[in-house]
């Protein structure tokens, strides 16, 4: 087996183009910050904007409009317009849940669940149970509302497994790192 | 000099928007991980394409490398994910490229002395092993893994692995020993 292994190991070149087709590839996507927040907020950069007469102008009239209504709103009583605001917090509606699909590859798990702060932390919650779809893939598909939420897999009820997929969050409670959701508003 | 700068600080450079240092990174692990894929997939072409997916998504989640010192085992990694992703899309092809190569297999027979035509017997012998044994007899032979090393990079219990393993080896010793009696 070792006589196998070693004509294995011989060398396999790519093609004298791989480097640049690769690198090609990587400069096509957005580079990493070369800048600090600081220097991008401070150093000058130069725009060039073209524009037509027909656009100024109507820019010019947007803007004439904005100020009219401003003059006209400063007329109106605090107390008076304050109301509106109170009352739209208070009819402020739970947030919808969206439904996302969470998928880890456990080849020799049993059994997987999803535990997060949507659930309650709890691995035996019916709609959070995977499913095997085979080939090592688990997954389920649930509800989760729409805002921030930290959650984690649980293989065969004792293994915490983060999602490779996702950004990790250190728990500060517990410095264990948790994987971390965003849910928007569906458009 | 680029050469001799460790994993770690070629990451980071490329993280501050030095976007031609992934270049030295590229030139570093090209080589060794072409071959891994070369005989996972079996033809150049699928190992090229499955190689340079595996660095550019390197490249996209680099901030997301949580040892860049490891920098080589994390895209190793990705390759064999990328593998076996490639493996099961292309699954249908292997097997009538498998079945094509019988004919070929016995036309090599013909010159048993020729190295070149022993290592395509093994090459050959490779393609037809189950995909998740030749992962494990690569890792193991190949690239010189151990079992804890090779569980932590596929996800696999270590038992298992020594399974496949130990399964891959009979049958290579089965594949080539017919074409050495035939």
């Amino acid at each position: 087996m070792k006589n196998i292994a070693r004509e294995l190991r011989a060398p396999v070149p790519v093609s004298e183009s791989f480097d640049a087709r690769v690198m090609d590839a990587v400069r096509s996507m957005p580079r990493y910050g070369r800048l600090g927040l600081w220097s991008r907020l401070t150093t000058p950069r130069r725009r060039t904007f073209t524009i037509t007469p027909l656009t100024l102008g109507l820019i010019a009239a947007g803007i004439g409009v904005f100020a009219l209504l401003g003059a006209a709103h400063a007329y109106v009583d605090v107390n008076r317009a304050a109301k509106p605001i109170v009352a739209a917090l208070g009819s402020k509606k739970a947030e919808p849940a969206q439904r996302v699909q969470f998928v880890l590859v456990a080849p020799d798990a049993k059994k997987v669940a999803v535990v997060g702060d949507f659930n309650g932390w709890d691995s035996r919650h019916a709609q959070y149970q995977a499913q095997h779809r085979g080939g090592g893939v688990w997954s389920v598909t649930a509800p989760v509302p729409v805002g921030h939420h930290r959650y984690s897999f649980v293989v065969d009820d004792s293994v915490w497994v983060v999602d490779p997929s996702a950004p990790r969050l250190v728990d500060s409670d517990y410095g264990v790192a948790n994987s971390a959701l965003l849910v928007e508003h569906q458009q | 000099m680029e050469v001799a700068s460790s994993d770690a600080v070629i990451v980071a450079r490329v993280l501050r928007g030095d976007v031609e240092a992934f270049r030295v990174l590229v030139d570093r692990y090209r080589d060794r991980y072409a071959r891994f894929a070369f005989h996972m997939l079996g033809n150049r072409e699928d190992a090229e394409e499955a190689l340079q997916d595996a660095f550019t998504r390197a490249y996209r989640s680099l901030a997301r490398c949580e040892d860049p010192e490891r920098f080589g085992a994390w895209l190793f990694r990705i390759l064999v994910n990328r593998c076996r992703t490639a493996g099961a899309r292309r699954g249908r092809r292997q097997r009538t490229f498998v079945s094509d190569d019988m004919a070929l297999l016995a036309a090599a027979h013909d010159h048993p002395a020729d190295r070149t035509a022993w290592r395509e017997e093994i090459e050959r012998a490779l393609t037809r092993l189950r995909p998740e044994q030749r992962e494990a007899f690569l890792l193991k032979y190949v690239e010189d893994m151990g079992y804890d090393e090779m569980s932590q990079l596929t996800g696999v219990g270590v038992s298992a692995l020594k399974m496949r393993v130990m399964r891959a080896c009979d049958r290579l010793r089965e594949l080539l020993s017919e074409v050495h009696s035939a």
